[in-house]
């Protein structure tokens, strides 16, 4: 595409310029561009063609050249000869795989020539030497079709090189794939990736047919396969190649396996359990950490607690949807006094009373937890009532999750008192327990003398409907006094709690 | 916000909500039984607000009014605000519905799990207990079986043995297509839960999509009232301001009228006395035309005589510029002659100023030499004062010695004579002899009232002597001392002399200062102290002592040691009054030690200066005509002293000494020829002893014995009568 001539009107050029970003998006409709152009250009676009499709050999590269030339022909309706530069420019973009010129250039002309860049250049040539957004959003675009801006802080550079890490590795099967494949990336990703987020590792191949095969699946005795065989990728030469490296988010886990469905799929053996605990102890700028939905034990769960311990930077630690019970939990509990974490998930666990209580122990003295998710446990009023104790003393707690836990009414009444008491709590979730009526009206007692409280669940937990709604009422009391303090409506956008009245699940 | 302005918003809210409802939300005849759940909800909620509103309802009004002076976007936006919260809240609170019911599902699967898990486990523990005995007792038969010996019987027994094993195993399988069944059960169930869930994932997105295209809807209409509510409220706004432009405009059109009435009022009237004011000034004009007119005439007139001095002058100035220019012309040649004979003169400053530097050049030549001439003849000068000093002294003495011995001469001739004219007196004469008495017989030595010294000779002579002193041992300063008052030590005056010097330096004029500058050290002190002496009014030797001591007696007097001190500091004074008189009358005995001059301290120098200037005053005037005499020894006395040395004999003795002469040269001639007859006669008597004497001897010779007759007997008679 040629840049704008010095002769030409704005106009024409901002024009083209749109008519390019509709072409990008748009499928290349090719009559867009020239709609969008003033009469003139295309009566000039007629001469153009000829030339256009000599050059376009296969299919994909004549689209383009098709969008090409369009944009082109609105630079050609007035100037009739292209400008040395615009050529020496249309050479720079053809060669630019062997040849890269980019930052000798002039910053104009630096432009031109990464808005024509093709994106399927080896990584190898751009990783180090393109900065530019608009490049990497259109590789983005080109590869997938949804792109989250915002999970990969705002640079689509980064949410390229995350995104193909993470496609590399969800397709790595040790012993078939060539380790390089990864490890030859690294130097040119190592700068932007600060998030891995990978929900699948696949299993190494054992018997080529047998995974896949239908017929074997069904009978379920592979559980006697031998463990070491199982082991995933293992990323700690990755992880210690990655000096950003922020956030970690795996799940040992197969996905869209369909009807090959084994067990094995979803091991999370000993080794991988090993070598993920001293990634982490070595990986010192993590501040997230999440493995979820890969059948962490105990075991498993103390192992890789006990690499964390004193982490330097660790913020969030999710272990939901794993087989955690109590001796996970205590070790969790015991991460919490040896380390900064913020964040603590262990939503859907067997964590019990007892885990709960050695939980609540290292609460009441904390400083630094923020919110702390033990949904879908079984912690039982013991553990409950143990949890609100430490709450009476803990000054730093924002968040409760406590929700399915078959908590009732000795557990409600504590909370109450806690209600009166606390003022950092911003919301608790109560929800699917059976607090019963009594329960309902004690904790309405509580949220009569706190003002702090923002949300607050109580649904489906044998409420009675007036003190749901009479709660609800002081949350509504109190989030209005917060924006009055704050001044910033924003609050508005994130409440979770229960308002309304609501029936009992029954 | 206060709690009462929520549930208006919540009634609105609500409302909104129901149509929503009717249109996107859940429906009670929805087929989805949780969505059914959720409408039924939401009409509860709207009937207890309902209730709650109408408790409420006559507080709300009153808050209504007193909203209404707010602006009607403010109250829009928080209408807008408080409705879409709840949209929110209501919204999330759907959508999280079917989580919070998944996990109330699972939590109640799970209680079920157990229970079933417990009950499983319960019964395969019941049938392990059973197995285990059935299988002990089998066990125990195959004991019993070993010991049995018959066929029969064993096979009886094995036989029994078989099918207890086969009941075993019925059992084992019985339970274990039990569960199977029950896994079988399980799958289905799992099936099942699998669609539900994927029923409620795709509830939960459905929703989802709902609840984003509600608020947005929402979001778009409170955007649209909140608009609306501006507009309304910036029609207002124009509405109400154009009125009031339109009164203002109206007024101001009625004043415009007003002024423009009042402005052709005035503009009639000024009309009017502008042509009364035009006729007048026409006569006027008319007037002053004349006037003027006769004016210019007599200007005219001045103007030519004007004219005529005019040219008059410039002819004159003309004849004095020619004037001027001669006469510039004459400087202009003037001015360069004097500009060559400066030039000239230049050139001869030049060589002048050559000739005068090569001139001070020789001059400076010249005076060097010069200089180290006159150093030389100073010295030379020095030396011949020394021996000028020297000699004089010499001089004296000889002076001395030679009239002492000339003295002595005339004296002895005196005394001879004395003698003479005594013994002349008295042998001759017969007359008694009184000595003559005259005073210069008494006289031995020059006779010389002693000079005084001036003082400045003194001075030199003191720093001489203690120059020479420290050269040329005491042997000549001894004799030189003796000038000099004897008791005060040449150092000690020197040293007072010294402190004065330094002391009193404001006596001496600071030209005479600069002068002294470089000269030796002891010239300098000299000249010093000349400056101070004539300064202070010492002249001579006398005063210059006087000076000394005073210093002496001052010092004693203040010293404030002991009364004796001062006493003998006043004798000492009375011996310097002595002194004063006569110098030759000096007495040993006042040759005390003098206070030493280190005591003085050079402060109190002033003080005594003062002092001693004003004791001196008084002296000076009695002694002033003495002063000048004695410069030079005289010598008129002396020609007295030796005549009257010579006239010592009177002329009346010098008669009587010519008469005694001559009768005594007489009596020398007569005592003369006696002598010569006396001579003659003795003379006369030797020879006749003489021959005597021969003549004895020729008696007495041998000769004689042997001869006949000796001749001594022949003399022997004549020499008796020769004798008388």
């Amino acid at each position: 595409m040629l840049p704008v001539t010095s002769t030409q009107e704005p106009v024409a050029a901002a024009t083209s310029a749109r008519s390019r970003s509709f072409l990008s998006t748009q499928d290349r409709s090719t009559t867009a561009g020239p709609a969008l152009s003033s009469g003139p250009k295309v009566s000039k676009a007629s001469t153009i063609p000829p030339p256009v499709k000599s050059k376009g050999p296969n299919s994909g590269a004549l689209v383009r050249q098709m969008r090409r030339i369009i944009a082109e022909d609105a630079e050609w309706s007035l100037a009739t000869v292209p400008l040395l530069t615009e050529l020496c420019i249309q050479h720079i973009v053809k060669n630019f795989k062997n040849n890269p010129i980019l930052k000798k250039l002039p910053p104009q002309h630096q432009q031109k020539v990464l808005n024509h860049l093709p994106t399927d250049l080896p990584l190898a040539v751009t990783a180090n030497l393109i900065d530019d957004e608009s490049y990497w959003h259109r590789c983005c675009v080109q590869r997938w079709p949804v792109c989250h801006l915002d999970f990969h802080g705002s640079s689509w550079k980064r949410v390229f090189f995350e995104r193909h890490l993470e496609n590399l590795i969800k397709h790595f099967i040790p012993g078939t794939t060539d380790p390089a494949v990864i490890l030859d990336l690294l130097p040119l990703c190592r700068t932007y990736v600060r998030r891995i987020r990978v929900d699948q590792f696949l299993p190494p191949v054992q018997l080529p047919p047998q995974p896949y095969s239908g017929e074997q699946s069904d009978s379920g005795s592979e559980g006697e396969m031998d463990e070491p065989t199982m082991d995933h990728y293992q990323l700690g030469d990755l992880v210690a190649g990655l000096n950003q490296l922020e956030e970690l988010d795996l799940v040992y886990g197969v996905k869209d396996c369909g009807m090959n469905f084994e067990w094995n799929l979803f091991l999370f053996t000993y080794r991988d359990c090993h070598s993920l605990a001293a990634t982490l102890k070595a990986c010192h700028t993590l501040k997230i950490f999440r493995l979820t939905r890969s059948k962490v034990d105990d075991d498993k769960a103390r192992i890789l607690i006990r690499s964390l311990l004193d982490h330097p930077a660790l913020e969030e630690l999710d272990l939901s949807h794993n087989l955690i019970g109590d001796r996970g939990a205590r070790a969790a509990a015991k991460l919490l006094s040896h380390s900064r974490l913020r964040v603590l998930s262990l939503a859907n666990n067997q964590v019990r009373a007892p885990g709960a209580q050695s939980l609540a122990h290292a609460l009441a003295h904390n400083t630094n937890l923020l919110s702390l998710n033990l949904r879908l446990n079984c912690i039982e009023d013991e553990g409950g009532q143990a949890l609100a104790h430490a709450l009476q003393t803990n000054k730093c707690l924002t968040t409760l999750h406590l929700g399915g836990n078959e908590l009732s009414e000795p557990t409600a009444t504590l909370i109450s008192q806690v209600l009166s008491v606390n003022t950092t709590l911003i919301s608790i979730n109560l929800s699917c327990n059976h607090i019963g009526p009594d329960g309902g009206k004690q904790l309405l007692e509580g949220m009569s003398d706190n003002k702090t409280l923002l949300q607050f669940d109580l649904r489906l937990s044998d409420v009675t409907q007036e003190s749901e709604y009479l709660i609800g009422q002081a949350l509504c009391t109190n989030r209005e006094e917060a924006r009055q303090r704050t001044l910033n409506p924003s609050h508005f956008l994130s409440p979770l709690t229960a308002k309304g009245p609501e029936n009992p699940a029954g | 916000m206060n709690p009462q302005s929520g549930p208006l918003g919540v009634l609105e809210d609500d409302k909104d909500q129901h149509s929503a409802s009717g249109i996107l939300g859940p429906s009670i005849h929805s087929e989805n039984p949780q969505e059914r759940i959720q409408a039924r909800r939401l009409r509860i909620a709207a009937r207890l607000e309902a209730r709650r509103r109408e408790a409420l309802g006559e507080y709300l009004d009153g808050k209504k009014e007193s909203e209404e002076d707010q602006s009607k976007s403010y109250k829009q936006k928080e209408e807008s605000r408080l409705k879409l919260a709840k949209l929110l809240l209501c919204g999330t609170e759907l959508v999280t519905n079917i989580q919070v019911a998944t996990d109330i599902r699972e939590i109640h699967r799970r209680v079920e799990e157990e229970e079933l898990k417990r009950q499983r486990l319960e019964k395969l523990e019941n049938e392990v207990k059973t197995s285990h005995d059935k299988f002990d007792e089998i066990t125990a038969k195959w004991k019993e079986g070993k010991e049995k010996k018959i066929p029969q019987e064993l096979w009886e027994m094995l036989n029994t043995q078989q099918e207890h094993c086969a009941g075993l195993i019925e059992d084992k399988n019985k339970l274990i297509n039990e569960l199977q069944q029950e896994l079988k059960i399980k799958d289905d169930q799992y099936v099942k839960d699998l669609k539900k869930q994927s029923d409620d994932i795709s509830l939960l997105l459905e929703r989802m999509e709902e609840q984003v295209k509600s608020v947005m809807k929402t979001f778009r209409q409170e955007l649209n009232h909140i608009e609306k509510a501006f507009e309304v409220e910036r029609q207002e706004l124009l509405v109400s301001n154009k009125k009031k432009w339109e009164r203002a405009l109206q007024a101001h059109n009625a004043k415009e009228l007003e002024y423009l009435t009042n402005r052709l009022r005035k503009v009639e009237e000024y009309e009017r006395q502008l042509s009364k004011q035009r006729v007048w000034d026409f006569e006027e004009y008319n007037m002053i035309k004349i006037k003027l007119e006769q004016d210019v005439q007599i200007l005219e007139q001045q103007l030519q005589q004007m004219k005529a001095t005019y040219q008059l002058n410039q002819e004159k100035l003309q004849y004095n510029y020619q004037v001027l220019k001669k006469r510039d012309e004459e400087s202009t040649v003037i001015k360069s002659q004097q500009k060559r004979k400066i030039n000239r003169l230049h050139d001869a400053l030049n060589n002048l100023r050559l000739r005068y530097a090569k001139q001070i050049k020789q001059f400076q030549e010249d005076n060097q030499s010069l200089t180290s001439e006159y150093k030389r003849l100073v010295i030379q000068y020095k030396e011949l004062q020394k021996s000028m000093r020297h000699f004089t002294l010499i001089d004296d003495e000889k002076f001395r010695e030679i009239w002492l011995m000339n003295e002595e001469e005339a004296k002895d001739l005196i005394s001879r004579a004395f003698n003479i004219d005594r013994i002349i007196h008295t042998h001759h004469l017969g007359l008694p002899w009184t000595a003559p008495d005259f005073w210069f017989l008494k006289n031995v030595g020059p006779i010389s009232q002693r000079q005084r010294k001036s003082a400045t000779r003194i001075l030199e002579e003191v720093l001489m002597q203690t120059e020479e002193e420290e050269e040329e041992e005491a042997s000549e300063a001894s004799e030189s001392y003796l000038d000099l008052p004897k008791r005060v030590s040449a150092k000690t005056t020197r040293k007072i002399l010294m402190l004065l010097c330094d002391e009193s330096g404001f006596l001496i004029e600071s030209k005479l200062l600069s002068l002294l500058l470089p000269l030796e050290k002891d010239e300098c002190y000299l000249l010093r102290l000349d400056a101070i002496f004539s300064a202070l009014g010492i002249e001579n030797e006398d005063d210059l002592y006087k000076l000394v001591n005073f210093f002496l007696k001052y010092q004693a007097h203040h010293l404030p040691s002991s009364q004796e001190r001062a006493s003998l500091a006043l004798s000492l004074d009375s011996g310097k009054q002595l002194d004063l008189q006569g110098e030759e009358e000096e007495s040993p005995k006042e040759e005390e030690p003098p206070p030493s001059p280190r005591l003085i301290h050079p402060n109190d120098v002033l003080k005594i200066l003062e002092a001693f200037v004003m004791g001196l005053r008084k002296p000076r005037d009695t002694r002033a005509p003495v002063k000048l005499l004695k410069e030079v020894r005289d010598s008129s006395k002396d020609s007295e002293y030796w005549k009257a040395l010579a006239t010592v004999v009177s002329q009346a003795t010098q008669n009587l000494w010519d008469g005694l002469y001559l009768a005594l040269e007489k009596y020398h001639l007569v005592l003369t020829q006696r002598a010569k007859l006396l001579a003659e006669n003795s003379a006369l008597e030797q020879q006749n002893t003489e021959l005597q004497v021969l003549l004895q001897r020729y008696l007495h010779s041998k000769v004689n014995s042997e001869l006949q007759i000796p001749p001594i007997q022949v003399f022997q008679m004549p020499t008796k009568p020769s004798k008388p």
